[in-house]
């Protein structure tokens, strides 16, 4: 029993296979979304399709390399950030103008 | 345990259950009209992707992407979606927004990507790989971090500083009035 091998028999074909589908779900839904709140969401998928790349990238090679897991760490990191200060940004939009609909917001377009 | 034929492990069971509730509930993810709900399915399919991190032995990885994910940045998101409620009431047609183009366009993408994974060819040694493999547990990470990686660790830190006073000023209240 081999606990500790990678992914024990699991091609690493399968885990960029679903890291591939979880970007393009991300993808549409980046393309369908009105509210800024969904279009955060779609976002936080496709930093995790981009995670599991690189998860599956540094475990499956040869001489497996930490730097995978350390750069998710730090996309997991810059997700925080940036679902913070887009959520702040939304707040005060829908405190300015009631609504979130990401195609109606034109206070600032020429 | 042979099926049909094939030879198939625990790992690969779990792999399939693990993805497929992380593909559905990602797919709820974009679907669903309701935002609320969205949020919630979003946090699911996160928490079956530590899973994932756990049968590509990142243990370290499981557990960040639980808390970090799970526990912080998906509470942050219906946090917010309680301070704008009034996207909790429409339907499916105000929500999503020409869903035919965009399924066509992300289908495509996902062609070019399955192609380029299919087509590829790619390291086979690990995989079979049966012996534990070091330098890939939680000691591992920590030394990375503090040792070749620790300009970028104490980056980070001072962005999520920035980040969080950032925020604040953003989202607080204007109190004197002006814009």
């Amino acid at each position: 029993m081999a606990i500790h091998s990678v992914g024990y028999a699991i091609p690493v074909t399968w885990f960029l296979t679903v890291g591939a589908m979880l970007f393009c779900i991300g993808l549409f839904g980046m393309m369908v979304r009105r509210s800024a709140i969904g279009m955060l969401l779609s976002i936080e998928l496709l930093l995790n399709a981009a995670n599991i790349n690189l998860v599956a990238f540094g475990s499956y090679l040869k001489i497996p390399v930490i730097a995978g897991q350390i750069f998710t760490v730090f996309v997991i990191t810059l997700a925080a950030a940036e679902a913070a200060v887009g959520l702040a940004i939304v707040i005060n939009i829908y405190r300015n103008e009631q609504h979130i609909d990401a195609d109606k917001i034109s206070a600032m377009k020429l | 345990m042979q099926i049909l034929g094939f030879y198939i492990t625990g790992y690969q069971v779990a792999f399939v259950i693990l993805a497929g509730i992380t593909l559905a509930s990602a797919a709820m993810v974009v679907l669903l009209p309701n935002i609320l709900r969205a949020a919630m399915f979003l946090g699911l399919s996160l928490f079956c992707t530590a899973g994932l991190y756990a049968l590509m032995n990142a243990p370290f990885m499981a557990a960040v992407q639980v808390m970090i994910y799970v526990g912080a940045i998906t509470t942050m998101i219906i946090l917010a979606i309680f301070l704008s409620n009034r996207v909790m009431r429409i339907g499916f047609a105000q929500a999503i927004y020409n869903p035919l183009l965009a399924a066509g366009a992300a289908g495509l993408m996902f062609l070019f990507l399955f192609l380029t994974v299919v087509n590829s060819v790619w390291v086979k040694s690990a995989v079979a790989a049966g012996p534990a493999r070091v330098g890939q547990d939680v000691p591992a990470v920590a030394q990375a971090l503090l040792q070749p990686y620790v300009f970028p660790f104490e980056l980070a830190s001072v962005i999520l500083l920035a980040v969080l006073v950032g925020a604040v000023v953003i989202a607080k209240e204007d109190v004197d009035g002006d814009s």
